[in-house]
């Protein structure tokens, strides 16, 4: 019983993050439909970021938020209007230019980082990193709260954003249908810029909160993109909910995994490669399809 | 002056032509209705004449402005609106979230809330279903939410791609009656249709569109009397 409480518990805690994490790959792809596979030396750069910022300023690192978020979005847009908007068209699938550059993109990031920060492996130890409190009767870190709290706090604001106001109005409709956003007047190339700033300033946020959870190199981040990956295909991009639920699926089969079976935690990538594969399989339109096809089941 | 020009239009898809050297005017406060057959380029033109194809030649004046180099969204600004081909909703938002987004514009904007007023006059089952997502209405309901969007950006110029496409007899009647209210309202409509009957009966002047060139053109009353267009597009042979 206990041990069904931790795993719930540590699932929910994990699957904050994991839902930040991947809404920033899926605000990018369902604006633009483009891949960003620099997302993972993007959240590299924001462990990097608010690692400089902890050793150098003494900012603590759930501070450096407020400075992350914006500097990213703003490295985003730059990234977009300088090299991403360049690419061709290509309709509803992403296009091998777009992957090129991005894996490019990537790279080069990571060379900077090695450039910058050397190969060696960090962390960030602050005065609460190794305490933890008890939650329902389970030992939850201090950081991993921290982290819950911020990603719970930005998947709100970003919901009330897409659904309040007129800019997120926009983004949900050039994912739904862009060619109907720009016979409305909105400027699909505008929107692309803010949502590709949005997606690189969430990227940088999951790396921040990462990086009080994690030790991190130049090549941080890679195991994460393959779970941002599964989560989107499991949660769709339609919401920020389906994100949430894909997130929380698979850090329960991860929790669920650790707890009763023996598999070694080395393969969980495996294990969400796994899931990846098995979804895209038995349910291609993710978890948005089963309730789909359970509407369907209770009118038939 | 043409409330609209189109002058010698070629509109490509990479090798493959679909539009030749296409012209016609429309004059400000009429109906002007293109038929054709299915594949004849209609959707083409009217997707160039909105800024989503680029033409491989010709030019295209609105209001005696070239639009060529001027890109789609800034000509629903201009006051040139499409309603695309089969309706082309936001299905995971509202009705009332795909009407306001039709008035993304800044001057349609500052009017919304009047806009908003006059569509549900005009289609009162948008009211109703006003919280409903897009997706989930009939084809019917479909449709004119996609009229009341373009309504929302305050047009001059209407363009619509074969509105009754799919649509029951009764609900072709109702989108039709919607035009007449449209141009009444002082909106000049330029409709692409297959119901070339009502179509015909409703515009003031129409063009007749085959293999991608115009080959009829004139009094919308003349051509629904013209033997060629009775044959092929009317079903009465032999006059
Ligand atoms: N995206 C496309 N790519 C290539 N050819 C197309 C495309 N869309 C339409 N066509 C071709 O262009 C011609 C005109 O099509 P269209 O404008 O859709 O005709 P209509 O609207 O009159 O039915 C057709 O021969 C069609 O096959
Ligand atoms: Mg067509």
């Amino acid at each position: 019983m206990q041990q069904a409480l931790d795993v719930v518990v540590n699932s929910f805690l994990a699957a904050g993050l994991y839902a930040t994490m991947a809404y920033g790959l899926a605000v990018i792809y369902g604006v633009m439909r483009i891949i960003n596979l620099a997302h993972a030396g993007i959240m590299m750069l924001g462990a990097y970021t608010t690692f400089t910022l902890f050793t150098h300023f003494s900012i603590d690192p759930f501070l450096s938020i407020v400075v992350v978020v914006p500097l990213f979005f703003a490295g985003g847009v730059a990234l977009y209007r300088t090299v991403v908007r360049r690419l061709p068209r290509s309709g509803s699938t992403p296009s091998m230019e777009s992957l090129l550059l991005l894996f490019g993109v990537w790279l080069v990031l990571q060379n900077l980082a090695y450039v910058l920060w050397s190969g060696d492996t960090q962390s960030i130890l602050t005065s609460y990193t190794l305490k933890s409190v008890s939650l329902l009767g389970v030992r939850v870190g201090v950081p991993s709260l921290g982290v819950f709290g911020m990603s719970a706090l930005s998947l709100l604001v970003l919901e009330f954003v897409l659904h309040r106001t007129y800019l997120g109005k926009a983004i949900r409709a050039v994912t739904q249908n862009r060619d109907a956003a720009l016979l409305s007047g909105v400027d699909a190339d505008r929107i692309s810029a803010v949502a590709f700033g949005v997606g690189t300033a969430f990227a940088g946020l999951a790396g921040t909160l990462l990086s009080t959870l994690f030790a991190f190199t130049p090549d941080f981040g890679r195991s994460f993109l393959l779970k941002a990956f599964c989560i989107i295909v499991l949660g769709g991009l339609e919401s920020v909910t389906g994100v949430a639920a894909g997130a929380f699926v698979l850090a329960l089969l991860e929790n669920v995994t650790a707890a009763y079976t023996a598999v070694p935690t080395s393969l969980q990538d495996a294990l969400s490669f796994t899931l990846l594969v098995v979804t895209l399989v038995v349910l291609p339109q993710g978890l948005p399809g089963l309730s789909r096809l359970a509407h369907v089941r209770r009118r038939g | 002056m043409s409330l609209l020009s189109v002058e010698s239009l070629d509109v490509s898809y990479g090798n493959v032509q679909a539009v030749w050297d296409v012209s016609f005017r429309v004059e400000a406060g009429e109906i002007l209705t293109l038929v054709g057959a299915n594949g004849a380029g209609k959707t083409t033109l009217l997707k160039t004449v909105a800024g989503l194809l680029a033409p491989r030649r010709g030019r295209i004046l609105f209001d005696g402005r070239d639009l060529v180099d001027r890109p789609a969204h800034t000509r629903t600004s201009d006051g040139l609106v499409l309603v695309p081909e089969a309706r082309q909703l936001w299905p995971g938002m509202t009705v009332l979230e795909n009407l306001e987004m039709g008035a993304w514009g800044k001057r349609a904007r500052a009017e919304s809330a009047r806009t908003l007023a006059e569509v549900f006059a005009m289609f009162p089952v948008l009211e109703e279903r006003h919280a409903q997502k897009a997706g989930t209405l009939s084809g019917g309901e479909q449709q004119m939410c996609a009229i009341g969007r373009g309504l929302m950006a305050r047009p001059r110029l209407l363009l619509l791609d074969e509105p009754a496409l799919g649509l029951s007899p009764r609900l072709v009647r109702e989108v039709f009656a919607s035009l007449s209210a449209i141009r009444k309202a002082g909106v000049t409509v330029l409709l692409v249709e297959q119901n070339v009957a009502h179509a015909l009966a409703l515009a003031d002047h129409a063009c007749v569109l085959e293999t991608g060139r115009v080959t009829l053109a004139g009094r919308a009353q003349d051509l629904a009397g013209d033997p060629r267009v009775r044959e092929e597009f009317l079903g009465v042979s032999g006059v």
